[in-house]
């Protein structure tokens, strides 16, 4: 067998093991070492690199924004912002048709402002907003589907840690990415949002609404949620304004949502240990998949894989809106059965280097950001298409009611949405674009 | 062919050390040996692990060669460093053919031990470039700003600065958002991360003198050396060595003139500080050459004799 | 005896993984106080940022993940897809789980020892951050203390496992 050939059938050995319940990191570790074993004939390689790697990963100064991002979500969660955010949310959307599963996805909005995590957004606003979509009568099919979709603005609106892994495999600017992110992301909850008044206009009785709030009681109830914008605003903008590195702006966010969490009363020293551990599963999980994303994504180099296959695609002659349309089905169709971490992990190392020799008729700064919006959004849909998604599991588990079928059905508008706004994205690259060439500009 | 070789390191393909340094290199090796000997690249670090893993990669046999700099472990080639004291450098080329005859005589013996070194050069003379301008001592008080190294570091700080460590391709970014305001690099660098469109000010040293260089090393795993039949082995040997340590610093020496016209054409000052100036920065960083002696002291190495050595070869060379 | 053992490991794995965030939060606390360090730099106090704050986060963040592997390890909390899982038979599964575990216990193994082996590398260069000049082989000998907890509790699964397909309580 020759080494592309190796490389080749190390695609379909890791799915089947994956599909066996392998933890991906697993998985991934084991093919690295014995595909690089198969190529070189001995494992002195590994077993020798093996003395830094590990060390040199997890003390990776870029890699050190991913925990804490994920604690700062963490800490926004014991922060009652979730219950402001909803409740502000409410006083402008709550009594159209349909309003409070608007105002659900508006507060999912807001919550992603200030977590990086979709699960933790799935999560947090699950729990405020599905009591009360039940209690006016949303039916558990569109009440769940539209939390399922919410949350995922965790990660569609920065920061983001799915972005900031895109980063670093990429080597593109993070700060630019979150700013890349910023008018999709809106675009995608104003989606959701269209979502739900399609569903509520064809069945009319699914929901009731709520009277309508005076504008004094708007201003009061926005006032409430002026932590959250405070927060946002300091790390997303001091980022870009260079008042700190992204890592020293995730441990600032970290700090001010603990100590808005702790002015709340709601962060007990359990509350904190239960945090920290929730951290500590998450980044545990991340780093060793990192690892192993490192391991196996080296076994493909030794074999000269990507650069051969980015000159096989640059040969074939292929419209690079072709290739495009495959790349983004092909994440569309992963994304039913894994979550979105390992399939950037797993993907972009080699995706990447293959899409930017083709000619998009944009910079290659603009392309890689651009092309990194468009996966996160191919690879968040993954969260909420059947059968593995993992925000449609969070949010159907709280709500004892509703059989997983129905949570499945009421996701799917939600999906086309997705699938929508990365047809317009990718037609009309500007729409991305367009912000970070005015913030330059500046 | 009889034996491939796997060439890691940190740059990409296009920069000038890979392109114009390490491929024109191996092509020679491979035609000298008649196609028996293959060098594959593998650049930008793409079979893994960071910079700093790039000397025990070869080391280990990870890879069979790989290219670093030297400083990237700070503390771990303690003799290299004194090429890399402050004002040690005159004539760059005359620099590296010091630093290869110490490597040969003496450092390949304890330090590099464990590879076989096949080159050991320097790159041009490193200046400061600055947002707001650099030119006398004062100004380097309270100055944020990246050092590449653990003496230019521990320099910076005696001359009342304050060093930030950050990987060099960070360096655009925190330029460009103020997290420093300055850094010391040679011009050849500013090329490829466009420093002159981010700061408007470059301070150079007048005379033969400069701020300080990098050492940089290509190094061979050392069983996969030994275990080359001695034709190949003598044809390795024959294009390494001196001769590709100075090629290697004529190489990077040569890119600084474009890189400084690229400065010029931008309008920029460049400031280049008087002999006067030079002394009182020399005078300052006599401290720094003091307490490295100390430290070498404390590891059973005559520092002192180490500059004297360094000196009195770069002398030799022309320098 | 089962009992004792398990509620040993999970308490060396929660105590692991709350020393790992308590390192957290002190990178955070002294992230923002080195921010405000440099931000004080202009007005001349003889304030400035902490030198080296850099080299500390990697240092901390790099002991801190090692510390949350074995917590990581005892809830099961790795990536994986559960797609097929209802159509596989039962004790294939746990069977599955079985041999996932063990490969596990392997790579924490290895890994604890390859990183040691880094370690003793480390120390005898004398290998130091560019700044704080802290030697390196500390940062590896704190990890080692989470790489070893991820070992004890790597092997405790495989035994986990094992009774799952005797269908015995976990
Ligand atoms: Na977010
Ligand atoms: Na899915």
């Amino acid at each position: 067998m020759t080494n592309i050939e190796l490389a080749l059938w190390s695609f379909p050995v890791l799915l089947v093991l994956v599909f066996l319940r392998a933890p991906i990191a697993l998985a991934m570790i084991g093919i690295g070492v014995a595909g690089t074993y198969l190529v070189i004939g001995t494992s002195m390689m590994t077993m020798n690199q093996l003395k830094t790697l590990t060390y040199g990963t997890f003390s990776n100064y870029s890699f050190s924004i991913i925990p804490l991002f994920l604690l700062m979500g963490q800490f926004a969660t014991l922060s009652g912002m979730s219950a402001a955010l909803f409740r502000a949310a409410e006083s402008f959307l709550g009594h159209r048709k349909g309003g409070v599963a608007m105002s659900a996805v508006g507060a999912c909005a807001g919550f992603g402002a200030i977590c990086g995590s979709s699960l933790a957004t799935a999560a947090t606003m699950g729990q405020v907003a599905l009591p009360e979509l039940r209690r006016y009568g949303y039916p558990g099919s569109l009440a769940t589907g539209a939390l399922a979709a919410g949350g995922t603005l965790g990660i569609l609106i920065p920061p983001s840690v799915i972005l900031v892994i895109y980063a670093i495999l990429a080597e593109q600017n993070i700060e630019k990415l979150f700013v890349a992110a910023l008018i999709p992301g809106i675009l995608a909850a104003i989606g959701y949002m269209i979502a739900i008044s399609v569903w509520v206009h064809w069945s009319p009785n699914s929901a009731a609404v709520k009277d309508r709030v005076p504008w004094g009681q708007r201003m009061t109830a926005l006032g409430q949620v002026w932590p959250v914008i405070g927060i946002f605003v300091t790390v997303v903008g001091g980022i870009y304004a260079g008042i700190f590195t992204p890592t020293e702006a995730a441990a600032v966010g970290a700090a001010g949502t603990g100590l808005v969490a702790f002015a709340s009363g709601q962060m007990t020293w359990g509350k904190l240990n239960q945090a920290i551990l929730s951290t500590a599963a998450s980044s545990a999980m991340i780093f060793l998949i990192i690892l192993g994303a490192g391991i196996y994504n080296n076994f493909l180099s030794l074999t000269q894989l990507p650069q051969t296959a980015s000159v096989w695609v640059g040969d074939q002659g292929f419209s690079p809106w072709f290739v495009l349309t495959l790349v983004l089905l092909m994440y569309l169709l992963f994304g039913c059965v894994m979550d979105s971490l390992s399939m950037v992990l797993l993907t972009v190392p080699i995706i990447f280097p293959i899409m930017s020799v083709l000619d998009f008729g944009m910079s290659p700064n603009d392309f890689g950001l651009w092309f990194g919006i468009l996966i996160l959004i191919v690879v968040e849909v993954g969260l909420i298409t059947p059968p593995v998604g993992m925000n449609l599991f969070i949010i159907n588990s709280m709500d004892k009611d509703t059989p997983i079928g129905q949570t499945y059905k009421g996701a799917l508008p939600f999906v086309l949405t997705d699938i929508v706004r990365v047809v317009i994205l990718a037609a009309f690259p500007p729409i991305t674009l367009w912000l970070v060439w005015v913030i330059d500009a500046l | 062919q009889d034996v491939t070789l796997r060439l890691h390191q940190f740059l990409p393909p296009p920069a000038p050390v890979p392109a114009m340094i390490l491929k024109p290199w191996a092509t020679q090796v491979e035609e000298a040996s008649g196609g028996r000997i293959k060098i594959e690249h593998f650049d930008a670090m793409s079979l893994g692990g960071r910079p700093p893993e790039l000397f025990d990669q070869a080391r280990d046999g990870v890879v069979d060669l790989s290219m670093t700099v030297v400083g990237y472990t700070p503390g771990r080639f303690p003799r290299t460093e004194v090429f890399e004291l402050p004002f040690m450098m005159t004539n760059p080329v005359a620099t590296a053919k010091a630093y290869w005859e110490m490597v040969e005589a003496d450092f390949q013996s304890n330090e590099y031990s464990d590879v076989k070194v096949l080159g050991a050069w320097v790159h041009g003379p490193g200046l400061i470039h600055s947002a707001d301008g650099v030119t006398s001592l004062e100004d380097m008080k309270g100055l944020t700003l990246r050092g590449p190294t653990r003496i230019i570091n521990d320099l910076l700080s005696e001359l009342g600065a304050e060093p930030v460590g950050m990987p060099l391709p960070a360096i655009p970014e925190a330029l460009s958002k103020g997290v420093v305001k300055a850094t010391v690099i040679p011009w050849e660098v500013t090329s490829s991360i466009r420093l002159s469109e981010l700061v408007s000010n470059h301070t150079e040293f007048s005379g033969n003198e400069s701020l300080y260089t990098a050492a940089i090393v290509l190094v061979m795993n050392k069983a996969k050396y030994e275990a080359l039949p001695d034709d190949l082995r003598a044809i390795i040997d024959a294009e390494s060595g001196a001769k590709l340590s100075a090629f290697a610093t004529q190489v990077m020496w040569d890119m600084d003139a474009p890189a400084r016209e690229i400065a010029v054409n931008a309008g920029n000052t460049i400031t280049q500080l008087d002999e006067a100036e030079v002394a009182r920065w020399k005078a300052a960083s006599q401290p720094v050459i003091d307490r490295w002696i100390a430290d070498m002291d404390s590891k059973g190495i005559d520092g002192a004799a180490l500059i004297e050595e360094a000196k009195s070869l770069i002398a030799k060379h022309g320098g | 005896m089962y009992r004792r053992l398990q509620i040993l490991v999970e308490l060396v794995a929660r105590v692991l993984a709350i020393v790992g965030g308590a390192v957290l939060l002190c990178i955070i606390v002294l992230t923002c106080v080195s921010i405000a360090g440099r931000a004080l730099v202009t007005f001349d106090l003889g304030i400035g940022p902490i030198r080296g704050i850099y080299d500390m986060t990697e240092i901390g963040m790099a002991a801190a993940i090692f510390a949350f592997l074995p917590w990581a390890q005892f809830t099961e909390a790795h990536a994986r897809v559960d797609l097929f899982q209802p159509m596989m038979p039962r004790t294939m599964d746990r069977v599955l789980d079985l041999l996932f575990n063990l490969a596990m216990l392997v790579v924490a193994a290895v890994g604890t020892w390859r990183l040691y082996l880094g370690m003793q590398d480390k120390l005898s260069f004398g290998e130091t951050t560019l700044i704080a000049q802290i030697p390196v082989w500390q940062g590896y000998a704190a990890s080692l203390v989470g790489a070893a907890g991820f070992i004890l509790v790597a092997a405790f699964c495989v035994l986990r496992s094992g009774r799952r397909i005797a269908g015995l309580p976990d």
